[in-house]
Protein backbone atom coordinates (compact mmCIF):
# COMPACT_ATOMS: atom_id res chain seq x y z
CA UNK A 1 0.00 0.00 0.00
CA UNK A 2 2.26 2.28 -1.48
CA UNK A 3 1.71 6.36 -0.24
CA UNK A 4 -1.24 5.29 1.87
CA UNK A 5 0.03 5.39 5.33
CA UNK A 6 -3.51 4.94 7.69
CA UNK A 7 -4.91 1.66 7.72
CA UNK A 8 -7.74 3.08 9.18
CA UNK A 9 -10.15 3.13 5.86
CA UNK A 10 -12.42 5.59 6.39
CA UNK A 11 -9.88 8.41 6.46
CA UNK A 12 -9.41 8.53 2.92
CA UNK A 13 -11.62 9.58 0.18
CA UNK A 14 -13.04 6.45 -1.83
CA UNK A 15 -11.76 7.99 -5.21
CA UNK A 16 -9.68 11.37 -5.21
CA UNK A 17 -8.71 12.77 -8.72
CA UNK A 18 -5.93 15.65 -8.80
CA UNK A 19 -5.43 18.14 -11.24
CA UNK A 20 -5.98 15.68 -14.09
CA UNK A 21 -5.02 16.50 -17.63
CA UNK A 22 -5.33 14.58 -20.86
CA UNK A 23 -4.48 15.41 -24.41
CA UNK A 24 -5.54 13.75 -27.68
CA UNK A 25 -2.36 14.97 -30.23
CA UNK A 26 -2.74 18.39 -29.26
CA UNK A 27 -5.92 18.64 -28.03
CA UNK A 28 -6.11 19.06 -24.80
CA UNK A 29 -9.60 17.68 -23.72
CA UNK A 30 -8.81 17.29 -19.70
CA UNK A 31 -7.71 20.65 -18.70
CA UNK A 32 -6.80 19.98 -14.68
CA UNK A 33 -10.04 18.66 -13.15
CA UNK A 34 -9.89 17.63 -9.49
CA UNK A 35 -12.49 15.79 -7.43
CA UNK A 36 -12.98 13.73 -4.69
CA UNK A 37 -15.34 11.20 -3.80
CA UNK A 38 -16.28 10.09 0.20
CA UNK A 39 -17.89 6.97 0.65
CA UNK A 40 -21.57 7.59 -0.08
CA UNK A 41 -21.05 10.18 -2.19
CA UNK A 42 -23.23 9.98 -5.47
CA UNK A 43 -21.53 12.31 -8.11
CA UNK A 44 -23.27 13.30 -11.05
CA UNK A 45 -20.81 14.34 -13.84
CA UNK A 46 -22.87 16.90 -16.23
CA UNK A 47 -21.77 18.71 -19.90
CA UNK A 48 -22.57 19.04 -23.50
CA UNK A 49 -21.16 16.77 -25.66
CA UNK A 50 -17.47 17.10 -25.73
CA UNK A 51 -17.00 18.37 -22.65
CA UNK A 52 -15.00 15.86 -21.51
CA UNK A 53 -16.98 14.25 -19.14
CA UNK A 54 -16.66 10.70 -20.72
CA UNK A 55 -12.94 10.49 -20.93
CA UNK A 56 -12.26 12.19 -17.51
CA UNK A 57 -14.45 8.88 -16.10
CA UNK A 58 -12.12 6.61 -18.43
CA UNK A 59 -9.30 8.49 -17.27
CA UNK A 60 -10.00 7.52 -13.67
CA UNK A 61 -9.34 3.43 -14.48
CA UNK A 62 -6.84 4.34 -16.89
CA UNK A 63 -9.06 3.06 -19.80
CA UNK A 64 -7.54 6.35 -21.53
CA UNK A 65 -3.98 7.38 -19.98
CA UNK A 66 -3.66 10.54 -18.61
CA UNK A 67 -1.65 13.35 -19.74
CA UNK A 68 -0.70 14.54 -15.84
CA UNK A 69 -2.15 14.61 -12.74
CA UNK A 70 -2.62 11.94 -9.82
CA UNK A 71 -5.82 9.35 -9.24
CA UNK A 72 -5.71 7.68 -5.99
CA UNK A 73 -8.52 4.68 -5.45
CA UNK A 74 -9.29 4.18 -1.11
CA UNK A 75 -6.17 6.32 -0.38
CA UNK A 76 -3.35 4.57 -2.49
CA UNK A 77 -2.14 6.24 -5.61
CA UNK A 78 -1.80 5.11 -8.87
CA UNK A 79 1.54 5.14 -9.48
CA UNK A 80 3.22 6.93 -12.91
CA UNK A 81 6.02 7.14 -14.57
CA UNK A 82 7.68 9.31 -17.63
CA UNK A 83 8.44 6.73 -20.18
CA UNK A 84 10.35 7.00 -23.46
CA UNK A 85 9.56 10.78 -25.02
CA UNK A 86 8.57 11.40 -21.95
CA UNK A 87 4.90 9.66 -22.24
CA UNK A 88 3.27 9.74 -18.90
CA UNK A 89 3.28 6.06 -18.22
CA UNK A 90 1.71 3.74 -15.47
CA UNK A 91 4.80 2.23 -13.12
CA UNK A 92 3.28 -1.22 -12.70
CA UNK A 93 0.57 -2.48 -14.70
CA UNK A 94 -0.30 -5.34 -11.63
CA UNK A 95 -1.24 -1.87 -10.02
CA UNK A 96 -3.48 -0.71 -12.18
CA UNK A 97 -5.29 -4.06 -12.78
CA UNK A 98 -5.53 -4.46 -8.93
CA UNK A 99 -6.63 -1.18 -8.67
CA UNK A 100 -8.94 -1.15 -11.88
CA UNK A 101 -10.46 -4.38 -9.90
CA UNK A 102 -11.87 -1.93 -7.22
CA UNK A 103 -13.40 0.19 -10.05
CA UNK A 104 -16.51 -1.25 -11.28
CA UNK A 105 -17.52 -0.09 -14.50
CA UNK A 106 -20.95 0.55 -16.49
CA UNK A 107 -20.36 1.40 -20.23
CA UNK A 108 -23.06 2.97 -22.37
CA UNK A 109 -23.05 0.16 -24.75
CA UNK A 110 -23.61 -2.27 -22.01
CA UNK A 111 -20.11 -4.69 -23.08
CA UNK A 112 -21.59 -7.64 -22.05
CA UNK A 113 -19.47 -10.80 -22.97
CA UNK A 114 -21.84 -12.46 -25.61
CA UNK A 115 -20.51 -15.49 -25.58
CA UNK A 116 -21.54 -16.15 -21.60
CA UNK A 117 -25.08 -16.58 -20.18
CA UNK A 118 -25.68 -13.42 -18.11
CA UNK A 119 -24.28 -15.36 -14.83
CA UNK A 120 -21.41 -16.43 -15.99
CA UNK A 121 -20.72 -12.71 -16.68
CA UNK A 122 -21.56 -11.81 -13.53
CA UNK A 123 -19.24 -14.58 -12.08
CA UNK A 124 -16.48 -14.13 -14.42
CA UNK A 125 -14.04 -11.22 -12.77
CA UNK A 126 -14.70 -12.43 -9.23
CA UNK A 127 -13.69 -15.66 -10.41
CA UNK A 128 -10.95 -15.02 -13.02
CA UNK A 129 -9.59 -11.64 -11.20
CA UNK A 130 -10.14 -12.14 -7.88
CA UNK A 131 -9.80 -15.71 -7.38
CA UNK A 132 -13.22 -16.42 -5.60
CA UNK A 133 -14.81 -20.09 -5.60
CA UNK A 134 -17.00 -20.37 -8.22
CA UNK A 135 -19.81 -21.68 -5.77
CA UNK A 136 -19.28 -18.46 -4.09
CA UNK A 137 -19.37 -16.09 -6.58
CA UNK A 138 -22.41 -17.83 -7.97
CA UNK A 139 -24.17 -17.02 -4.73
CA UNK A 140 -22.98 -13.42 -4.55
CA UNK A 141 -24.12 -13.37 -8.36
CA UNK A 142 -27.05 -14.73 -7.92
CA UNK A 143 -28.01 -12.07 -4.99
CA UNK A 144 -27.20 -9.37 -7.01
CA UNK A 145 -29.40 -10.61 -9.58
CA UNK A 146 -32.14 -10.38 -7.85
CA UNK A 147 -31.06 -7.15 -6.62
CA UNK A 148 -31.55 -5.70 -10.25
CA UNK A 149 -34.23 -7.53 -10.87
CA UNK A 150 -32.67 -10.14 -13.76
CA UNK A 151 -32.57 -13.21 -11.89
CA UNK A 152 -35.04 -14.91 -13.80
CA UNK A 153 -33.08 -14.15 -16.77
CA UNK A 154 -29.82 -15.32 -15.64
CA UNK A 155 -29.08 -18.34 -18.06
CA UNK A 156 -30.26 -16.13 -20.95
CA UNK A 157 -27.28 -14.89 -23.25
CA UNK A 158 -26.87 -11.44 -23.71
CA UNK A 159 -28.02 -10.92 -27.36
CA UNK A 160 -31.51 -12.43 -26.13
CA UNK A 161 -32.31 -9.27 -23.47
CA UNK A 162 -33.40 -5.78 -23.77
CA UNK A 163 -31.01 -2.79 -23.56
CA UNK A 164 -32.24 -2.16 -20.49
CA UNK A 165 -32.00 -6.00 -19.29
CA UNK A 166 -28.45 -6.36 -20.95
CA UNK A 167 -27.46 -2.61 -18.80
CA UNK A 168 -28.86 -4.16 -15.42
CA UNK A 169 -26.47 -7.18 -15.79
CA UNK A 170 -23.68 -5.04 -16.52
CA UNK A 171 -24.09 -3.12 -13.24
CA UNK A 172 -24.45 -6.58 -11.47
CA UNK A 173 -21.16 -7.31 -12.83
CA UNK A 174 -20.13 -4.49 -11.57
CA UNK A 175 -21.28 -4.28 -7.94
CA UNK A 176 -19.83 -7.82 -8.43
CA UNK A 177 -16.55 -7.26 -8.08
CA UNK A 178 -17.75 -5.19 -4.43
CA UNK A 179 -16.11 -1.92 -5.79
CA UNK A 180 -14.91 0.86 -3.76
CA UNK A 181 -16.37 3.02 -6.54
CA UNK A 182 -18.99 2.36 -9.43
CA UNK A 183 -18.30 4.18 -12.14
CA UNK A 184 -20.98 4.70 -14.96
CA UNK A 185 -20.22 5.90 -18.51
CA UNK A 186 -23.49 7.61 -19.44
CA UNK A 187 -25.95 4.26 -18.92
CA UNK A 188 -28.53 5.36 -20.06
CA UNK A 189 -27.32 7.10 -23.61
CA UNK A 190 -28.05 4.16 -25.70
CA UNK A 191 -31.51 2.77 -24.44
CA UNK A 192 -34.64 3.49 -26.02
CA UNK A 193 -36.60 5.48 -24.23
CA UNK A 194 -39.32 3.44 -22.35
CA UNK A 195 -36.26 1.09 -20.98
CA UNK A 196 -34.59 3.67 -19.17
CA UNK A 197 -36.35 4.16 -16.26
CA UNK A 198 -35.50 0.85 -15.00
CA UNK A 199 -32.15 1.19 -15.36
CA UNK A 200 -31.99 4.33 -13.32
CA UNK A 201 -34.30 2.62 -10.57
CA UNK A 202 -31.59 0.17 -9.82
CA UNK A 203 -29.02 3.37 -9.80
CA UNK A 204 -31.52 4.65 -7.41
CA UNK A 205 -31.68 1.64 -5.21
CA UNK A 206 -27.90 1.64 -5.19
CA UNK A 207 -27.55 5.39 -4.05
CA UNK A 208 -29.90 4.74 -1.37
CA UNK A 209 -28.02 1.79 -0.48
CA UNK A 210 -24.90 4.15 -0.01
CA UNK A 211 -22.54 2.79 -2.78
CA UNK A 212 -20.21 5.50 -3.97
CA UNK A 213 -20.59 6.68 -7.12
CA UNK A 214 -19.33 8.67 -10.01
CA UNK A 215 -21.71 8.90 -12.93
CA UNK A 216 -21.81 11.04 -16.43
CA UNK A 217 -25.43 11.42 -17.53
CA UNK A 218 -27.64 13.45 -19.42
CA UNK A 219 -30.70 12.52 -17.04
CA UNK A 220 -31.07 15.95 -15.39
CA UNK A 221 -33.82 14.13 -12.71
CA UNK A 222 -31.08 11.77 -11.77
CA UNK A 223 -28.53 14.67 -11.04
CA UNK A 224 -30.55 16.77 -9.64
CA UNK A 225 -32.91 14.36 -7.29
CA UNK A 226 -30.37 11.49 -6.29
CA UNK A 227 -27.09 12.65 -6.87
CA UNK A 228 -25.11 14.25 -3.52
CA UNK A 229 -23.30 16.98 -5.63
CA UNK A 230 -22.98 17.96 -9.19
CA UNK A 231 -20.07 18.35 -11.17
CA UNK A 232 -20.87 20.73 -14.72
CA UNK A 233 -17.48 20.08 -17.05
CA UNK A 234 -16.84 22.65 -19.90
CA UNK A 235 -14.21 22.19 -22.39
CA UNK A 236 -12.33 20.04 -20.19
CA UNK A 237 -12.73 22.01 -17.19
CA UNK A 238 -14.99 22.30 -14.07
CA UNK A 239 -17.15 25.32 -14.66
CA UNK A 240 -19.81 24.67 -11.69
CA UNK A 241 -19.75 22.49 -8.58
CA UNK A 242 -21.76 21.82 -5.88
CA UNK A 243 -25.09 20.35 -3.99
CA UNK A 244 -28.10 20.13 -6.42
CA UNK A 245 -30.37 21.82 -4.95
CA UNK A 246 -28.74 24.78 -4.90
CA UNK A 247 -26.84 24.38 -8.69
CA UNK A 248 -30.46 23.78 -10.43
CA UNK A 249 -32.44 26.13 -8.51
CA UNK A 250 -29.63 29.07 -8.41
CA UNK A 251 -26.25 28.32 -10.63
CA UNK A 252 -23.82 30.82 -10.36
CA UNK A 253 -22.18 30.56 -13.87
CA UNK A 254 -23.76 31.23 -17.37
CA UNK A 255 -22.42 28.63 -18.92
CA UNK A 256 -24.64 25.97 -16.27
CA UNK A 257 -27.63 28.15 -16.71
CA UNK A 258 -27.55 28.05 -20.63
CA UNK A 259 -26.91 24.16 -20.22
CA UNK A 260 -29.60 23.59 -17.88
CA UNK A 261 -32.13 25.97 -20.39
CA UNK A 262 -31.32 24.19 -23.00
CA UNK A 263 -31.70 20.35 -21.90
CA UNK A 264 -34.23 21.09 -19.16
CA UNK A 265 -37.41 21.89 -21.25
CA UNK B 1 -4.49 -47.91 -48.68
CA UNK B 2 -0.36 -47.13 -48.10
CA UNK B 3 -0.03 -43.78 -47.86
CA UNK B 4 -2.87 -42.16 -46.39
CA UNK B 5 -1.45 -42.14 -43.17
CA UNK B 6 1.48 -40.52 -44.66
CA UNK B 7 -0.88 -37.89 -45.86
CA UNK B 8 -3.45 -37.23 -42.60
CA UNK B 9 -0.26 -37.11 -40.86
CA UNK B 10 1.05 -34.08 -43.46
CA UNK B 11 -1.96 -33.02 -43.38
CA UNK B 12 -2.64 -32.84 -39.57
CA UNK B 13 1.29 -31.62 -38.77
CA UNK B 14 1.02 -28.78 -41.48
CA UNK B 15 -2.09 -27.30 -39.71
CA UNK B 16 -0.26 -26.90 -36.33
CA UNK B 17 2.99 -25.39 -38.13
CA UNK B 18 -0.04 -23.39 -40.27
CA UNK B 19 -2.09 -22.49 -37.13
CA UNK B 20 1.32 -21.18 -35.07
CA UNK B 21 1.87 -19.30 -37.84
CA UNK B 22 -1.35 -17.45 -38.68
CA UNK B 23 -1.64 -16.74 -34.57
CA UNK B 24 1.78 -15.36 -34.37
CA UNK B 25 0.84 -13.41 -37.92
CA UNK B 26 -2.56 -12.22 -36.40
CA UNK B 27 -0.70 -10.92 -33.22
CA UNK B 28 2.06 -8.97 -35.43
CA UNK B 29 -0.55 -7.65 -37.94
CA UNK B 30 -2.31 -6.19 -34.70
CA UNK B 31 0.90 -5.52 -32.72
CA UNK B 32 1.63 -1.59 -32.46
CA UNK B 33 5.45 -2.67 -33.13
CA UNK B 34 6.56 -1.64 -36.50
CA UNK B 35 8.68 -4.51 -37.15
CA UNK B 36 6.20 -7.19 -36.18
CA UNK B 37 3.58 -5.63 -38.56
CA UNK B 38 6.13 -4.98 -40.96
CA UNK B 39 7.63 -8.37 -41.37
CA UNK B 40 4.13 -10.44 -41.34
CA UNK B 41 3.18 -8.36 -44.35
CA UNK B 42 6.14 -9.31 -46.17
CA UNK B 43 5.09 -12.71 -44.75
CA UNK B 44 1.65 -13.32 -46.19
CA UNK B 45 2.10 -11.21 -49.05
CA UNK B 46 4.87 -13.42 -50.39
CA UNK B 47 3.08 -16.85 -49.12
CA UNK B 48 0.06 -16.11 -51.15
CA UNK B 49 1.28 -14.72 -53.98
CA UNK B 50 3.83 -17.52 -55.01
CA UNK B 51 2.15 -21.19 -56.23
CA UNK B 52 2.10 -23.64 -53.26
CA UNK B 53 4.02 -25.57 -55.91
CA UNK B 54 6.38 -23.19 -56.59
CA UNK B 55 7.52 -23.04 -53.01
CA UNK B 56 7.74 -26.61 -52.58
CA UNK B 57 10.04 -27.26 -54.95
CA UNK B 58 12.64 -24.13 -53.81
CA UNK B 59 12.34 -25.59 -50.61
CA UNK B 60 12.98 -29.10 -51.06
CA UNK B 61 15.96 -28.51 -53.54
CA UNK B 62 17.04 -25.03 -53.19
CA UNK B 63 16.35 -24.81 -48.99
CA UNK B 64 18.65 -27.65 -48.72
CA UNK B 65 21.39 -26.28 -50.82
CA UNK B 66 20.81 -22.93 -48.87
CA UNK B 67 21.05 -24.57 -45.30
CA UNK B 68 23.97 -26.60 -46.08
CA UNK B 69 25.87 -23.87 -47.90
CA UNK B 70 25.07 -22.04 -44.48
CA UNK B 71 26.29 -24.81 -42.54
CA UNK B 72 29.61 -24.94 -44.00
CA UNK B 73 30.49 -21.82 -44.18
CA UNK B 74 29.95 -21.21 -40.37
CA UNK B 75 30.69 -24.72 -39.32
CA UNK B 76 28.32 -25.38 -37.37
CA UNK B 77 26.60 -28.18 -38.61
CA UNK B 78 27.77 -30.71 -41.23
CA UNK B 79 25.77 -32.43 -44.10
CA UNK B 80 21.78 -32.01 -43.56
CA UNK B 81 19.71 -33.93 -45.20
CA UNK B 82 15.76 -32.27 -45.22
CA UNK B 83 13.39 -34.98 -45.72
CA UNK B 84 10.65 -34.93 -48.10
CA UNK B 85 8.19 -35.05 -45.03
CA UNK B 86 9.87 -32.09 -43.43
CA UNK B 87 10.01 -29.96 -46.78
CA UNK B 88 6.32 -30.75 -47.17
CA UNK B 89 4.57 -30.46 -44.11
CA UNK B 90 7.20 -27.35 -43.16
CA UNK B 91 6.37 -25.66 -46.68
CA UNK B 92 2.30 -26.48 -46.62
CA UNK B 93 2.20 -25.42 -42.92
CA UNK B 94 3.75 -22.01 -43.95
CA UNK B 95 2.19 -21.53 -46.86
CA UNK B 96 -1.40 -21.67 -45.14
CA UNK B 97 0.06 -19.71 -42.15
CA UNK B 98 -0.31 -16.98 -44.12
CA UNK B 99 -3.71 -17.56 -45.06
CA UNK B 100 -4.87 -18.17 -41.45
CA UNK B 101 -3.16 -14.72 -40.55
CA UNK B 102 -5.52 -12.72 -42.37
CA UNK B 103 -8.75 -15.48 -40.85
CA UNK B 104 -7.78 -15.04 -37.31
CA UNK B 105 -6.75 -11.10 -37.78
CA UNK B 106 -10.35 -10.72 -39.07
CA UNK B 107 -11.57 -12.75 -36.52
CA UNK B 108 -9.88 -10.64 -33.94
CA UNK B 109 -11.39 -7.58 -35.54
CA UNK B 110 -14.73 -8.48 -35.80
CA UNK B 111 -14.77 -8.87 -31.65
CA UNK B 112 -16.84 -5.78 -30.41
CA UNK B 113 -13.66 -3.42 -28.88
CA UNK B 114 -16.08 -2.66 -25.85
CA UNK B 115 -15.81 -5.97 -24.62
CA UNK B 116 -12.16 -6.29 -24.36
CA UNK B 117 -12.56 -2.80 -22.73
CA UNK B 118 -14.72 -3.97 -20.07
CA UNK B 119 -12.15 -7.30 -19.38
CA UNK B 120 -9.64 -4.46 -18.63
CA UNK B 121 -12.02 -2.26 -16.73
CA UNK B 122 -12.38 -5.16 -13.95
CA UNK B 123 -8.66 -6.05 -13.88
CA UNK B 124 -8.07 -8.44 -16.09
CA UNK B 125 -4.23 -8.57 -17.29
CA UNK B 126 -3.56 -9.66 -20.90
CA UNK B 127 -3.35 -13.21 -20.86
CA UNK B 128 -6.93 -13.72 -19.36
CA UNK B 129 -8.70 -11.26 -21.82
CA UNK B 130 -7.08 -13.38 -24.43
CA UNK B 131 -7.93 -16.80 -22.66
CA UNK B 132 -11.43 -15.70 -21.53
CA UNK B 133 -12.74 -12.95 -24.30
CA UNK B 134 -10.85 -12.62 -26.91
CA UNK B 135 -10.26 -16.78 -27.84
CA UNK B 136 -13.77 -17.95 -27.74
CA UNK B 137 -14.86 -15.62 -29.84
CA UNK B 138 -11.89 -15.49 -32.36
CA UNK B 139 -12.46 -18.97 -32.81
CA UNK B 140 -16.29 -18.21 -33.61
CA UNK B 141 -15.37 -15.93 -36.09
CA UNK B 142 -12.80 -17.64 -37.76
CA UNK B 143 -14.23 -21.12 -38.39
CA UNK B 144 -15.71 -20.09 -41.19
CA UNK B 145 -12.53 -19.06 -43.28
CA UNK B 146 -10.29 -21.49 -41.32
CA UNK B 147 -12.86 -24.65 -42.53
CA UNK B 148 -12.43 -23.73 -45.97
CA UNK B 149 -8.57 -22.72 -45.45
CA UNK B 150 -8.77 -26.78 -43.87
CA UNK B 151 -9.83 -28.00 -46.98
CA UNK B 152 -7.78 -26.43 -49.50
CA UNK B 153 -4.90 -27.22 -47.21
CA UNK B 154 -6.08 -31.55 -47.14
CA UNK B 155 -5.66 -31.52 -50.52
CA UNK B 156 -2.72 -29.20 -51.20
CA UNK B 157 -1.02 -32.17 -49.48
CA UNK B 158 -0.73 -33.90 -52.64
CA UNK B 159 1.51 -31.88 -53.97
CA UNK B 160 4.48 -33.42 -52.13
CA UNK B 161 4.42 -36.36 -54.06
CA UNK B 162 6.34 -34.53 -56.82
CA UNK B 163 9.19 -34.29 -54.40
CA UNK B 164 8.62 -38.12 -53.94
CA UNK B 165 6.92 -38.20 -50.84
CA UNK B 166 5.00 -41.50 -50.96
CA UNK B 167 1.40 -40.52 -49.55
CA UNK B 168 -1.34 -41.45 -51.14
CA UNK B 169 -1.28 -39.66 -54.28
CA UNK B 170 2.12 -41.38 -55.29
CA UNK B 171 1.31 -44.70 -54.40
CA UNK B 172 -2.05 -44.64 -56.31
CA UNK B 173 0.12 -43.09 -59.26
CA UNK B 174 2.46 -45.85 -59.15
CA UNK B 175 0.28 -48.53 -58.45
CA UNK B 176 -2.15 -47.60 -60.94
CA UNK B 177 0.48 -46.98 -63.49
CA UNK B 178 2.27 -50.57 -63.01
CA UNK B 179 -1.09 -52.58 -62.47
CA UNK B 180 -2.39 -50.60 -65.93
CA UNK B 181 -5.61 -49.50 -63.25
CA UNK B 182 -4.81 -46.00 -63.42
CA UNK B 183 -8.06 -45.47 -63.05
CA UNK B 184 -9.42 -47.34 -60.39
CA UNK B 185 -6.45 -46.62 -57.71
CA UNK B 186 -7.16 -42.76 -58.76
CA UNK B 187 -11.30 -43.68 -57.73
CA UNK B 188 -9.90 -45.09 -54.36
CA UNK B 189 -7.30 -41.81 -53.68
CA UNK B 190 -10.16 -39.83 -54.84
CA UNK B 191 -12.55 -41.48 -52.50
CA UNK B 192 -9.60 -41.47 -49.45
CA UNK B 193 -9.70 -37.98 -49.88
CA UNK B 194 -13.30 -37.59 -49.81
CA UNK B 195 -13.94 -39.30 -46.41
CA UNK B 196 -10.67 -36.95 -45.06
CA UNK B 197 -12.82 -33.83 -45.83
CA UNK B 198 -15.71 -35.25 -45.03
CA UNK B 199 -14.95 -36.59 -41.29
CA UNK B 200 -12.87 -32.76 -40.96
CA UNK B 201 -16.43 -31.43 -41.94
CA UNK B 202 -17.78 -32.88 -39.10
CA UNK B 203 -15.28 -32.20 -36.47
CA UNK B 204 -16.11 -28.55 -38.06
CA UNK B 205 -19.64 -28.89 -37.33
CA UNK B 206 -19.23 -29.79 -34.15
CA UNK B 207 -16.75 -26.65 -33.51
CA UNK B 208 -19.48 -24.64 -34.71
CA UNK B 209 -22.16 -26.02 -32.46
CA UNK B 210 -19.82 -25.50 -29.72
CA UNK B 211 -18.42 -22.06 -30.27
CA UNK B 212 -21.61 -20.75 -31.03
CA UNK B 213 -22.38 -20.17 -27.47
CA UNK B 214 -24.84 -16.83 -27.01
CA UNK B 215 -25.82 -16.03 -31.59
CA UNK B 216 -29.07 -15.82 -31.24
CA UNK B 217 -30.19 -16.60 -34.89
CA UNK B 218 -33.16 -15.92 -36.96
CA UNK B 219 -34.57 -19.02 -37.31
CA UNK B 220 -34.00 -19.98 -33.75
CA UNK B 221 -31.75 -22.77 -34.62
Amino acid sequence: MSESGSQSGGEHAALEVVDLHKSFGDVEVIRGVSLSAHKGDVISILGASGSGKSTFLRCINLLEIPTAGDVYVAGEKIRMKSGKSGAYLPEDIHQVERLRARLGMVFQGFNLWSHMTVIENVIEAPVHVLKIPKAQAIEEAEALLHKVGIYDRKDYYPAQLSGGQQQRVAIARGLAMNPAVMLFDEPTSALDPELVGEVLKVMRDLAEEGRTMLVVTHEMSFARDVSSSVVFLHEGMIEEQGEPQQMFNNPNSDRFRQFLSRTMQ
Amino acid sequence: MSGTWVTIQLALISLAISLMFGLLGAWAKLSKNYLAQKTAAGYTTIVRGVPDLVLILLVFYGGQELFNSLGTATGLWDYVEISQFAAGAGTIGIVFGGYMTETFRGAIIAIPRGQIEAGVACGMDRLTIFRRVIWPQMVRYALPGFSNNWLVQIKSTALVSVIGLQDVVYNGFVAGKSTRQLFTFMFAVLIIYLLLTAVSDLVLRWLDRKYSKGIVRSDNG
